[in-house]
């Protein structure tokens, strides 16, 4: 590839990247930013809960404030003990609305959203678009491998980044996460996902962005000093910019690549889980 | 207090009791009685400790793709088979300390916890000869998760064999002196009850441990 | 259970020994439950002053990051030149929350209130074992000792979080000293919680005054009971967990040790969790019982008004307590577990919601038709339903597993327990303090300092812990030295550092306690009189104040529960609207004696 379409492609690369701006700063006081397909499920049942909660915080918070003015110093009180059959069942009644409404909207749309969405894992990994990503978490970087054009892990072709991730637009993207020393978690907050690295295990997550830009990923599990910077840069790229991407990434990739660095090869064998 | 006083009419103290002796005796075995369950609670309280670590060697087991790992060396099974008789062997001869004792013949009691403690310093002995031989044989307690699950379970357990082997050593000598009877023989009961629990304990390490 | 009253009441059974007279007996090796309760008091208290000044750098650190620290920079931090460092700040963060749960609200909601009521509410003159009594308090003072000591070593104390969770807080995260040291005081303290959850089971079981059935027992008791059998079973596990990584960390075994340093496989970090959380959990209701017993008790009393269904509440406290075993996993929704399991622990977490709800309904309806008095144990009371009324609703969002995606590790988790533990726990045990203070003093602290302490407390405590919520719900991570580094945080300075603001002014606010209770303690004061909140439990009604050493002259028989409040016919024999446990009713008139029910 000749220098000067090279140097174009990375012209447009940072244009587009400007236009986006760095990860956004929020405003604060609200959820961050939601870039996901999905993440807005979760958006939904927070503000459902928090509504219906609120409701009934006040409620007994009324009673309470009502109780504390009217029924105090010279109001006689009632002689109950509260311990027959109809006052059980008031009290039990209470009880179940609260339990159903609230726990129940909460356990029926986490089943769904886990079983449809979050961690529908077989179903991510049978569509042909998904894009799949290693990530080795280590004190305190975050390393990514994408498989090269042979499409498998641990070869010479792998591409290799720190602390950056970059994927396709509009795709699932499948994480398997490992770490070499301590426990650590991705997060993304801009798409609700998190999932811990554990050393001795791989775990997995996944998620798909719904718009161009430069997101956070944070991790999520104090791992030493300098937990507070382990900090990463996604990149959610449009199609034709990821290509251009993904085309440079392999070019130097195939020149960088040394036989001899073991600590390099970190990769395993995409993993069925 | 002034108030209860009044309803008494002045009156200090319960009734007088008729039956002192027959009371008294009522008395040792109600206070006996809050022993045990205080006992019980605390052989509760050792069962979940115990139950953590066998928890932790079920994990550990259940993750290893083959048990024993590969290169580590095989349990003997013979020597700790024999420290389970001993082991038994022990726990009836401590009940049959207490059987003379609730019959009400003192002389073969401090010679039945003698032979009871012996045993389980016998005990001892032959798990120091299983270590000494399975550390021979390469299995360290640094050499993975079977050397780890192995060396924490025996010698946690071989701790409470030997702070109840002191115990009932320590028990020996005094029923020796006589201070055991047909009523009074709480301390017994309660080293007893430790010892027959950290038997139950054994056999349940030995059977998942060495067995499985 | 208690079917010879006249035998109990014998001398013999439970007799008055001598008072001990050398200052040693007395007041350090003493076998009284009252002395013990008050010894783990103080040890308590100083060891809570500690926790908070940590608390005051964590929040010095979010407000006004890399300046120095006023006062105790140039007294603790010289190393890093008075300012708080990463390394530092992961030492300070970790010993806050081992501090605050371990040595300063487990030894006074725990140790004070179970030494001091248990055989005073029960009618009995000492625990069931006095020896045992004393030496818990002496493996708890060791176990402070240790923790002292750990931050004394050369690289710091423990510093992977109060969690410790491994290989982090193995030799490979946290070499050293420091972390071994926590380890060890972290068993000290359990053996010291087991011994005391021993007395406590077997006394309530076996040494209730005549009469005194399970269902007219104070609900402080069954609070403290309840709290005693999960300390007997629970802590135990993570005295197994402790044992382990301290094997792990001196002998080099893999429990916990996988990825590079492990040899042949390794073993497994999430075992740590299931180990410690099958303790983590129950321990959080352990730090919460007791405090649901006082407030239910302090809110019948002071409402004037039975404890409302008073056999639910004790269901719900016996539910809670069995279920706390089987919800541990909520801890551990993202560290890769199998989606079955997760939800079976996710059902079973919404569903222990439904007792805590069930009590603070209790609660409610004991107050509503009351005759509110608004002493200062009665604010701190209310004050306690209403921060666990918000702290556990928050729960009900990270017992969700697809909220606990996004809301794991952030500051939202935080603010739910802080409401929880740190806020409920810790105005419950105010509750207690100022309730008991007459009876463990013989004085009384000053109502109106009582009163400011409450309003800055409470609100000082919502304004805080609601900014943690607030912080969590935008995506704020726990744990974060710097949480700037993150553009997504930037938005979040000003929330932090007003946080940060009402934290301090709390921490000021307590001052107002620790002078009316210092000068009430130490100075003059006017006399508690026998019985000053005029209740009905035994310790108010049976004996002075302070009791004195064989608590009561005559064990009383007990003939009714603790909430008689308002009964019509007590009202007409004795002219007041309350009658103690073991009052006597008076017979009534000759002429009346057909019509009238006693």
């Amino acid at each position: 590839m000749s220098a000067l379409r090279r140097m174009a492609a990375v012209a447009a690369v940072l244009v587009a990247a400007a236009a986006r701006a760095d990860p956004r700063p929020e405003r604060g006081y609200g959820l961050p930013h939601d870039a996901s397909l999905d993440g807005h499920r979760v958006d939904w049942l927070i503000h459902f809960t928090i509504i219906a909660l609120g409701i009934v915080f006040l409620a007994v918070l009324g009673m309470l404030v009502y109780a504390a003015v009217r029924h105090r110093g010279a109001h006689v009180a009632a002689y109950d003990h509260g311990n027959t059959r109809k006052s059980a069942l008031v009290v039990l009644g209470c009880v179940g609305i609260v339990v159903v409404v609230v726990d129940g909207n909460l356990f029926g749309h986490a089943v769904d959203d886990l079983n449809g969405h979050f961690w529908n894992f077989s179903k991510v990994e049978a569509d042909p678009r998904t894009v799949r990503i290693e990530v080795n978490a280590h004190q305190w970087v975050w390393t990514v491998r994408y498989p090269g054009p042979d499409g498998r892990f641990n070869t010479p072709d792998d591409i290799v980044e720190t602390n950056g991730l970059h994927v396709p637009l509009g795709v699932p993207v499948i994480l398997q996460l490992a770490s070499t020393d301590v426990i650590h978690s991705l997060y993304l907050p801009n798409f609700r996902v998190k999932q811990d690295a554990v050393p001795g295990s791989i775990t997995r997550l996944w998620f798909q962005g719904q718009e161009p830009g430069e997101f956070e990923l944070a991790c999520a599990q104090h791992c030493g000093p300098n937990h507070y910077k382990m900090r990463a840069v996604l990149s959610v790229m449009e199609p034709a910019a990821y290509a251009q991407w993904l085309a440079d990434a392999q070019e130097d990739a195939r020149r960088g690549f040394d036989p001899d660095d073991a600590e390099a090869h970190w990769g395993w064998e995409w993993k069925r889980l | 207090m002034d108030a209860v006083l009044e309803e008494r009419g002045g009156r200090r103290g319960p009734a007088p009791v008729r039956d002192l002796e027959g009371y008294r005796a009522a008395t040792r075995a109600r206070g006996e009685l809050t022993a045990y369950v205080g006992m019980l609670v605390f052989l509760a309280s050792w069962a979940m400790l115990f139950g953590g670590l066998f928890f932790a060697y079920a994990l550990v087991r259940g993750r290893a793709p083959v048990w024993p790992p590969v290169g580590d060396p095989r349990l003997p099974l013979v020597l700790p088979g024999v420290n389970t008789a001993v082991i038994a062997l022990s726990s009836g001869a401590l009940q049959s300390a207490l059987r003379s004792l609730r019959r009400g013949r003192p002389s073969p009691v401090a010679g039945a916890l003698a032979l009871a403690a012996g045993l389980g310093a016998l005990f001892l002995a032959l798990q120091v000869a299983v270590w000494i031989s399975v550390h021979r044989q390469g299995l360290l307690p640094s050499g993975g998760p079977y050397g780890s699950v192995f060396y924490a379970l025996t010698s946690f357990h071989a701790l409470h064999v030997l702070v109840g082997l002191v115990a009932l050593a320590w028990l020996a000598v005094r029923a020796s002196r006589g201070a055991y009877g047909a009523m009074r023989h709480v301390g017994v009961r309660l080293w007893a009850m430790y010892w027959h629990f950290v038997g139950a304990v054994w056999l349940f390490l030995y059977a998942t441990v060495y067995l499985l | 259970m208690a079917t010879h009253p006249a035998h109990l009441g014998h001398p013999e059974l439970q007799p008055i020994h001598p008072a001990p007279t050398s200052f040693v007996r007395r007041y350090v090796f003493s076998l009284d439950h009252k002395v013990i309760a008050q010894q783990f008091l103080w040890a308590g208290l100083i060891f809570l002053f500690v926790g908070g000044t940590l608390a005051m750098l964590i929040r010095w650190q979010w407000a006004f990051p890399y300046r120095k620290v006023p006062v105790l920079g140039p007294l603790f931090l010289r190393s890093t030149g008075g300012v708080i460092g990463p390394a530092n700040y992961q030492n300070i963060f970790t010993m806050h929350g081992l501090i605050m749960i371990f040595f300063a609200i487990t030894p006074v909601l725990i140790g004070t209130f179970g030494n001091f009521l248990i055989p005073l509410q029960i009618g009995a003159r000492d625990m069931a074992f006095p020896l045992l009594n004393m030496l818990s308090f002496w493996f708890f003072l060791v176990s402070q000792l240790l923790v002292i000591a750990s931050f004394l070593v050369a690289l710091g104390p423990a510093g992977a979080g109060w969690t410790g969770y491994p290989p982090l807080s193995t030799n490979i995260g946290m070499p050293g000293l420091g972390q071994t040291l926590v380890v060890l005081a972290l068993f000290f303290t359990g053996v010291a919680s087991t011994m005391g959850a021993i007395n406590y089971i077997t006394t309530v079981i076996r040494l209730r005054a005549p009469g005194m059935t399970y269902m007219r027992l104070p609900l402080t008791i069954w609070g403290l009971w309840f709290t005693a059998v999960l300390n007997a079973l629970f802590v135990p596990v993570l005295g197994s967990a402790a044992l382990l990584l301290f094997l792990d960390r001196t002998f080099g075994t893999q429990f916990f040790i996988a990825g590079a340093a492990a040899v042949r496989g390794g073993g497994d970090p999430i075992m740590y969790q299931h180990l410690f959380w099958i303790f983590g959990h129950p321990e959080v209701y352990i730090l919460i019982l007791p405090a649901w017993g006082i407030v239910g008790d302090v809110v019948s009393f002071f409402a004037r008004k039975p404890a409302y269904w008073y056999k639910g509440s004790v269901y719900a406290m016996a539910t809670v307590t069995v279920l706390s075993g089987v919800v541990y996993g909520h801890h551990m929704f993202v560290t890769g577990m199998s989606p079955l399991l997760g939800q079976g622990f996710m059902l079973l977490t919404l569903l222990i919601s439904a007792p805590a709800m069930l009590l603070v309904f209790n609660w409610i309806f004991t107050v509503w038709r009351g005759s509110i008095r608004f002493t200062t144990p009665m604010l701190f009371a209310l004050g306690t339903v209403f921060v666990f009324g918000l702290g556990g609703l928050t729960g009900l969002f990270l017992g969700d597993i697809s909220l606990d995606l996004y809301l794991h590790d952030t500051m939202f988790v935080v603010g739910h327990f802080h409401f929880t533990m740190a806020a409920a726990s810790f105005l419950g045990t105010m509750t207690g303090l100022y309730f008991w203070f007459p009876k463990i003093f013989g004085k009384r602290l000053d109502e109106r300092l009582g009163k400011a302490h409450f309003w800055i407390t409470v609100v000082g405590l919502t304004l805080v812990f609601g900014g943690q919520l607030l912080a969590g719900y935008a995506g704020q991570q726990r744990r974060l030295f710097d949480p700037f580094q993150y553009t997504f945080i930037q938005g979040l300075r000003g929330l932090n550092r007003w946080t940060s603001y009402f934290a301090f002014a709390l921490f000021a606010g307590q001052f107002l306690f620790i002078w009316n209770f210092l000068r009430t303690v130490f100075g003059r004061a006017e006399a508690a009189g026998q019985n000053p909140w005029e209740v009905t439990t035994l310790e108010w009604t049976n004996t002075t104040s302070p009791p004195p050493y064989h608590d009561f002259d005559v064990i009383p028989e007990v003939r009714r529960g603790p909430d008689e409040f308002e009964n019509p016919a007590v009202k007409e024999a004795l002219g007041r609207d309350w009658i103690g446990q073991a009052e006597e009713m008076p017979e009534p008139p000759a002429s009346e004696a057909g019509a009238a029910k006693a």
